[in-house]
């Protein structure tokens, strides 16, 4: 083959650029779905006797994708900066984050009480946050309906609520995973409340981890 | 079911601020102003039960300086007067004095200024009431008339 014929060859060459989601503006718009809808609430101290809890637990915002997560985790104050008596909570769909609600009314929660100033509360809040969204924290189904931070003066509460409380052995394996999100030593204690115990004045916890 | 560990999720995290679907100001405002409110109520709180000086009441209160105990070397203790004498204020100014009888006059009231006492005033003094309940039992007749005595000590004196 002589020159002028390689040199004609490449010309009719046509080499496509290789497409990705920057190449496209539709793909460019692209979203990462998860698993469910995600409802963000909060709960507003109450500063008036008059107030009740239901005037308090207001839903702020849904999400259903990463990128909706990111744009709202970003913006929102984060746990350090908020009120004493507040509550983040982030539930599946349309739960409610109380007990009575349907889907809740069987079930426990995972809760760990970090005592003290605990500077890296913004960053715990946010691995479990993650981890409930990218749904890494359920092995087979997804047990868990949300998951919430109280603030309070002495010490901040986060907690993983789960559908169920009598699934022993689908439970340990949420409860061990959450304390490595949690960033939990072997010494410290996570302990398993089913929402059914939550009206007693010392509720004992079913599971300890 | 979609599933995204850690590392990927924050790998789609953006760099830019993106917005919200919702309003973030009002929600801020809310945050901002139970901050606010909370701060009022814990100052109220700290002004109403702030500790008090004045809550002294009951005894009064004697402040005693522990006695300073010398021994020598032959293991006799005594009570080392100079010692307290010597960080009195007074007793340090009454060194210049020659005579060794007024250094004594003025270091008395020093070594009295040691120890501090304080007495609730009596709120009796200028009324009709007895200033000191013990007055009432001194006052009191000591001797009472025994008639029978009196009646025997007759018939001995016919």
């Amino acid at each position: 083959m002589s020159v002028e014929e390689v040199t004609q060859q490449t010309q009719d060459l046509n080499i496509e650029k290789p497409s990705t989601v920057l190449s496209s503006e539709k793909e460019f718009q692209l979203k990462h779905p998860l698993n469910s809808k995600w409802t963000l609430w909060y709960t507003k101290p109450a500063v008036d006797k008059s107030e009740s809890w239901s005037d308090l637990l207001r839903p702020v915002t849904s999400f259903e994708t990463v990128e909706e997560f990111w744009a709202i985790h970003n913006a929102i104050p984060k746990p350090r900066y908020l009120p004493f008596k507040s509550d983040y909570h982030l539930f599946r769909n349309d739960i409610r984050p109380e007990w009575e609600d349907p889907a809740n009314s069987l079930g426990g929660k995972w809760t760990h009480q970090f005592w003290g100033k605990t500077p890296d509360i913004d960053d715990l809040w946010m691995r479990a946050l993650l981890a409930v969204i990218g749904e890494t924290i359920d092995e087979d189904d997804s047990q868990i309906n949300g998951v919430v931070i109280n603030i309070r003066k002495s010490a901040y509460k986060i907690a993983i609520w789960t559908k169920s409380a009598d699934q022993k052995e689908a439970l340990t394996k949420i409860g061990s995973k959450f304390k490595t999100v949690l960033k939990l030593g072997d010494d410290t204690q996570l302990e398993f409340l089913p929402h059914s115990t939550a009206s007693e004045k010392h509720p004992q916890p079913s599971l300890v981890l | 079911m979609v599933r995204y560990t850690e590392e990927e999720l924050l790998q789609l995290q953006p760099d830019v601020e993106v917005p919200v679907n919702f309003d973030i100001d009002s929600f801020r405002a809310i945050i901002d102003k139970v901050k606010e409110i909370q701060g009022f109520q814990e100052e109220e709180y700290q002004h109403f039960h702030r500790r008090r000086s004045s809550h002294h009441h009951g005894k009064p209160k004697i402040k005693h300086l522990k006695p300073k105990i010398k021994t020598d070397s032959d293991g006799w203790s005594t009570f080392d007067n100079n010692a307290r004498r010597k960080s009195s204020v007074a007793a340090g100014s009454a060194g210049a004095l020659n005579s060794s009888d007024e250094e004594v006059a003025v270091k008395e009231p020093a070594s009295i200024a040691q120890e501090t006492l304080k007495v609730k005033p009596n709120k009796n003094i200028s009324s009709t009431k007895p200033a000191d309940a013990r007055d009432i039992v001194t006052d009191k007749a000591v001797n009472n008339f025994n008639a029978f005595a009196a009646l025997e000590s007759d018939e001995e004196d016919d």
